[in-house]
């Protein structure tokens, strides 16, 4: 292993560094456009089946509330924002102000799925089960799977810090796990604007 | 490794880090065009073709904003991931066009 980190030293952007690194990161966009198909073909499902509720079921802008979204909403982008600062302190090679930074956007994650979690138990609550109508299977395939991935990525982020703070510190080999699993929280915010777009405030339109 | 390691530090001194300004900036444009989308569909009563499109606009401008600073695609280097996401979104809005215009036809 190189030495030079040894010290603290590492170089600029120690996640492309190495090779390795770098094929990491590029395979990860690879990885990231399989997975803007996947939710594309959820929304697509969505789409189609949007209007499908069925005789006295709930319609999206029966269910839908606004404040609940505008919450999750907020917390995402303040997460991912928390995410960016976190790679900056990466580069600066201040590991503890990274895991920090690390620790506030995985309790935010957490936040988004308390949130997600009581907003899906008041629709069941509401009569809008997995199983009630095409609309309501549509919806909690394409906004549950978005929330498994959330769930995934602060498993994943909550994984790096005990790693890095226990174990291994910050080195060129732990440095493109952290801008990863950055770039993953980046993209689960991505796709959460389309979320809110397409499925709340459209559901909301009508 | 000596050599390495002077390298490193050579390389760390002519580098200037990129400061937080531009981040916060990407943040603020996405607060901004969130804002307004909440707003518009809050408001009602306005025409709702508009607000579809001005909505889905929103969108792809928010996420384009973030995807170029937070994911650094605008920077150098990036050609593949670009045609990763690319090829993606092309797959995607044919069968988003496919699922809404055709399904029901």
């Amino acid at each position: 292993m190189s030495a030079s980190h040894v010290e603290g030293k590492l170089p600029h952007e120690p996640e492309k560094a190495t090779l390795e690194g770098r094929n990491k990161v590029l395979g990860f966009w690879l990885f990231l456009g399989g997975e803007t198909v996947l939710f594309g073909t959820l929304f697509s499902a969505f789409l189609a089946l949007r209007h499908q509720v069925g005789d006295g079921n709930p319609t999206a802008d029966e269910l839908f509330k606004l404040s609940t979204v505008a919450i999750a909403t907020a917390i995402l982008l303040v997460s991912s924002l928390t995410s960016v600062f976190a790679i900056q302190a990466m580069h600066r090679n201040q590991v503890k102000a990274m895991l920090n930074w690390l620790i506030i956007t995985v309790i935010l994650g957490f936040g988004f799925l308390g949130l997600e979690i009581y907003e899906f138990y008041e629709y069941v609550h509401e009569g809008h089960k997995f199983s009630t109508s095409a609309f309501s299977t549509s919806f909690y395939t394409l906004v549950g799977f978005h929330g498994a991935h959330v769930l995934f990525g602060v498993l994943w982020i909550t994984l790096l810090i005990i790693q890095i703070s226990t174990k291994k510190g910050l080195t060129v080999v732990t440095a493109p796990k952290v801008y990863v699993a950055g770039m993953y929280w980046h993209f689960i915010d991505v796709v959460w604007v389309f979320i809110f777009t397409v499925v709340y405030l459209m559901g909301k339109v009508g | 490794m000596a050599n390495h390691h002077s390298a490193a530090e050579e390389h760390g001194k002519r580098h200037k880090h990129e400061g937080p300004q531009k981040h916060i900036v990407a943040f603020i444009f996405s607060v901004v065009l969130t804002v307004i989308a909440f707003a518009m569909v809050a408001a009602g009563e306005i025409n709702s073709t508009f607000v579809y499109i001005m909505l889905l606009v929103m969108a792809v401008i928010q996420v384009f904003i973030q995807m170029s600073f937070w994911m650094h695609m605008k920077d150098r280097g990036h050609l593949y991931p670009i045609i990763a996401i690319l090829t993606g979104v092309f797959v995607v809005l044919t069968i988003v066009v496919m699922a809404e215009y055709w399904t029901w036809w």
